[in-house]
């Protein structure tokens, strides 16, 4: 068998496996209405926040849109990221079973990303229900023929890339942990705080807005309220255009790759020389 | 040979389950950081998110109290609905059902753990928010406002008993349904903004959670000029009769879902 065909077998199982442990708890309507249940809620929560300032103002569309299309595609980050890393926590604790990937012929890279990818299934559900029934509900300016799909496209499979590399990175970081419960939704919500998904990074500590001005995420957000809403987007970098965005991101993107990977080889080497793979975390 | 009386029985069942949760406020570090962290990040985003929107500073001080009921509803749903589904998973459940105490002392021991680690979780994010932001709070409030706070937090722990025992029937699905617990209780109990917004109806359903009554009669009490949803006395009744309410039925409950999953070979079904 070819080594590219071992791989993609990994890969598969690895998606099939997921996303049964995400979503086979449950019958599929169930898990419908689980996973579009939070992030509906809380883009509500920011439409009554923005209302409550507002008033009911005429003309608030566009900021509810920059809210809500935040909250949408942060689903996306919220599996791929917390979940993906939380998953790797599990595998190991819960489920004993991350030394027999490990010790597998698949590439534990391929592995991850297939377990990564069937997180990210479940987030596209949840991020076009919200959005449909945001549009909808609130008569936001998204008109599905003028989106810019192309760029949308582009910008989100680089962003995802990223997503997919910090989280591996990160979730293996958090094997050398005995009890990381939770951590990875606290790294999720760090990122929720300095990546522009739901005000812009202008309102942020200079440290910290210039510390998100280096994740390819809020270019990635930029990038969405732009291909979603053109000329009706509130702009956080207003002077760049959407092609410096993207570059910004592609660059980003590239840089987060290279560092994760740094990252999670220091962790994979430590995680070995430690025996922390097949550690008994006491779940 | 003697033996003890039911009440002492009781009441050690109480502080033996109390116990380690007195003991992780400070033993399990990894705990003190994602107990912590998780509400004041939560907080931190949508104190921006009003900042962003330029509104008044009080608003600020509904989202930082709205982060400290949110570290008790977090220790409610993930420490107390869903405890006897890890219980059950670590062999526990069923070593609970066959001491001579009752399952009613043990939540009861947990609840009161419970609101102890939270306490001490709630008063970090209220010290670092209010410090980070620089948001005061009406020094005439704060004692009537503690007040309310101390039923509010009984009222909710006598729900989540009630969750506990139903949480009883679950399998995976209890962490699930945990997590799916979160944002929609933060909506309607208005959290993040006055629960008035939300319009009689949503509201008065919410107020079915009691951190969304006590939380409104908080606010009004520290942060004068909240938009009232209804009167704090009305408010403060609408709580004493939730501990009632809720402490009976969890009472009843339990007991039932003890019955139902002896019967149905529950107590020792390994879930995860």
């Amino acid at each position: 068998m070819s080594a590219a065909l071992l791989q993609w077998r990994g890969f598969k199982a690895a998606t099939g496996l997921g996303w049964q442990i995400s979503s086979n708890w449950t019958s599929p309507l169930i898990f419908l209405l689980y996973s579009v249940l939070r992030p509906l809620s809380a883009a509500f929560i920011l439409v009554v926040m923005y209302r409550v300032i507002s008033g009911g103002a005429p003309g608030t569309g566009a900021y509810l849109a920059f809210l809500v299309s935040g909250v949408a595609f942060w689903s996306f980050v919220q599996y791929g990221f917390a979940g993906l890393a939380n998953g790797m926590a599990e595998d190991r604790g819960e489920y004993r079973m991350l030394k027999y990937v490990y010790t597998s012929p698949a590439h534990f890279y391929s592995y991850l990303l297939g377990r990564g990818l069937a997180q990210l299934a479940s987030a596209l559900a949840s991020a076009t229900i919200v959005l449909v029934v945001a549009t909808i509900a609130l008569r936001l300016p998204i008109d599905p023929i003028r989106v810019n799909y192309p760029l949308l496209l582009a910008g989100s499979f680089l962003a995802l890339l990223a997503v997919i590399g910090m989280a591996m990175a990160y979730g293996m970081l958090l094997l050398q942990a005995r009890d990381s419960h939770g951590y990875g939704d606290i790294g999720a919500g760090v990122l929720y705080v300095i990546s522009g998904a739901i005000f812009p990074i202008s309102v942020l500590p200079g440290v910290l807005a210039a510390i998100g001005s280096l994740l390819p995420l809020v270019y990635w957000m930029e990038i969405i309220r732009r291909s979603l809403l053109g000329s009706n987007a509130i702009r956080m970098f207003p002077t760049l255009s959407d092609g410096d965005v993207l570059l910004r991101l592609v660059v980003t993107t590239a840089a987060t790759l290279i560092v994760a990977h740094l990252v999670f080889s220091w962790a994979d080497r430590s995680a070995r020389r430690r025996g922390l793979i097949d550690m008994e975390s006491n779940w | 040979m003697s033996h003890p009386s039911a009440l002492r029985i009781f009441l050690k069942t109480i502080v033996a389950r109390g116990y380690p949760r007195f003991v992780s406020t400070h033993r399990n570090r990894a705990w003190v950081f994602t107990e912590t962290l998780l509400p004041l990040i939560g907080t931190i985003a949508m104190i921006y998110v009003y900042r962003a929107l330029h509104a008044p500073a009080r608003y600020l001080g509904f989202v930082v109290l709205g982060g400290v009921l949110l570290a008790f509803w977090q220790n409610v749903v993930y420490s107390m609905a869903t405890q006897f589904f890890w219980d059950r998973g670590a062999g526990n459940l069923e070593l609970f059902a066959m001491a001579p105490t009752s399952l009613a002392a043990i939540l009861l021991g947990m609840a009161i753990g419970g609101a102890w680690v939270s306490l001490t979780r709630a008063i970090t994010i209220l010290l670092v928010a209010s410090v980070l932001f620089g948001v005061g709070y009406s020094a005439a409030g704060l004692l009537p406002a503690l007040g309310v706070f101390v039923l509010t937090i009984s009222a909710l722990y006598c729900l989540g008993m009630l969750l506990a025992s139903l949480f009883l029937f679950f399998q995976r699905e209890a962490w699930n349904l945990a997590d799916a617990m979160q944002e929609p209780i933060y909506f309607v109990s208005g959290f993040y903004f006055p629960v008035r917004s939300l319009g009689a109806v949503v509201a008065g359903l919410g107020s079915l959670v009691p951190l969304t009554l006590g939380l409104d009669a908080i606010r009004q009490l520290v942060l004068p000029g909240t938009p009232q949803f209804i009167p704090i006395g009305w408010e403060i009744l609408a709580i004493v009769v939730q501990i009632v309410l809720y402490a009976v039925l969890s009472q009843l409950s339990l007991r039932y879902m003890e019955r139902q999953a002896r019967q149905d070979a529950r107590l020792i079904l390994r879930s995860t």
